[in-house]
């Protein structure tokens, strides 16, 4: 059979079938939970969170005018109610945390002997749920969820060099985490 | 010649540098161990990003989400139909009360009429007796019963409005914008 397009599916729930609405449950639900698990850095919040996004997209679906991609939106959505969740936890956010530009230290995250003996592709998973909030959902929207990063910017509400500048200051962060790890100076 | 800064690499990794750009990058790489290092190890992060595997939720979450999408949908219809039956009891109980008038006005308008009137005379004494009908209607034992519904339904009534405005206080707060 063939795939159905997020617009496709959306607007046959908008003509009633709204048990379709699952197909795109079930096509964006893992992505997005990953990306609320690395900024929630708890499962059960990020679970919990999901659900809303899911309901929220679910009665604004009329609001949905598809001048974005449906994806963009959600995720839109999904990261405005981490970062809700995220203030009403009392915990700082984001943009009280971290500006664009602080130097992000992640070897503070562990000590010198574990960094050595781990694994670098398990040290990079690891890491980047220790990375700030906003950082670990622009890596995971780029890498994992496969988004431009024009897209990134319009789901986040930042600008496109400013998420540009904070993919590589991730990634920097993680090169010189990795370059502290003795398996990287095998391979090197 | 442009300065190799972590930018400027970061860029070259996503291919993002002019012809002219890569070339001197290129060149910079070759002719330097330190920045090799550097690059190769961002190009391991890289690599190890582009390999992330998605998280998974909670075995039934689609179930789970979809049994809460049909009850919520069908709780505004419940405060729907509360509303509308509530504005259709009230309105026929006006009705009721504008019948019980107007059929008292017509019983004693009738039984005194003896003698021909022009309409306009009959004006008056109309209102007299609607003024009158409406005061025996609003007094006594009648006013209680009739006070005591409305003020059940007022409350009841006001209990799901300020319900309706919570739930859209929370929706638009929520991010229903959106």
């Amino acid at each position: 059979m063939r795939n159905l397009s997020d617009q496709e599916i959306i607007d046959s729930v908008r003509k009633g079938n709204s048990s379709d609405y699952s197909i795109l449950v079930n096509r964006y639900k893992n992505k997005a939970f990953s990306m609320l698990n690395r900024m929630l850095k708890n499962e059960f919040d990020a679970e919990e969170i999901l659900q809303d996004c899911f309901l929220k997209a679910y009665k604004s679906l009329n609001n949905f005018k598809g001048e974005a991609k449906f994806s963009t939106w959600f995720y839109r959505i999904v990261y405005n109610s981490a970062l809700t969740k995220l203030s009403s936890q009392k915990r700082k956010t984001e943009t009280e945390m971290t500006s664009v530009e602080d130097y992000i230290n992640l070897e503070s995250e562990y000590n010198s002997n574990e960094i050595e003996k781990l694994d670098v592709n398990h040290l990079i998973h690891k890491t980047i749920s220790k990375l700030p909030e906003r950082y670990s959902a622009i890596i995971t929207m780029f890498y994992l969820n496969e988004m431009t990063i024009d897209e990134i910017s319009e789901a986040m509400g930042l600008t496109v060099s400013n998420v540009k500048v904070m993919l590589h200051r991730s990634r920097n962060a993680l090169r010189d985490l990795v370059l502290k790890t003795k398996l990287t100076e095998e391979i090197l | 010649m442009i300065q190799i800064t972590d930018e400027i690499l970061n860029k070259y990794l996503d291919g993002e540098l002019s012809v002219e750009e890569v070339k001197q990058v290129k060149s910079a790489l070759l002719n330097s161990d330190e920045l090799q290092r550097k690059y190769s190890a961002l190009k391991l992060v890289h690599n190890g990003l582009s390999s992330i595997k998605e998280d998974v939720v909670s075995s039934g979450f689609t179930e789970k989400l979809m049994k809460q999408l049909v009850t919520r949908s069908t709780v505004p219809k419940q405060q729907k139909y509360f509303i509308a039956s509530v504005v259709t009891f009230i309105s026929i109980l006006c009705l009721v009360i504008f019948g019980f008038s107007i059929s008292a006005i017509i019983s004693t308008t009738s039984s005194s009429i003896d003698e021909p009137k022009s309409v306009f005379d009959s004006v008056p004494n109309l209102s007299g007796r609607l003024v009158e009908a409406l005061q025996q209607l609003f007094s006594g034992a009648g006013l209680s019963i009739i006070g005591s519904i409305f003020s059940i339904i007022v409350l009841i009534s006001g209990y799901f409005f300020f319900e309706m405005q919570k739930r859209t206080k929370a929706d638009l707060g929520n991010g229903q914008h959106l």
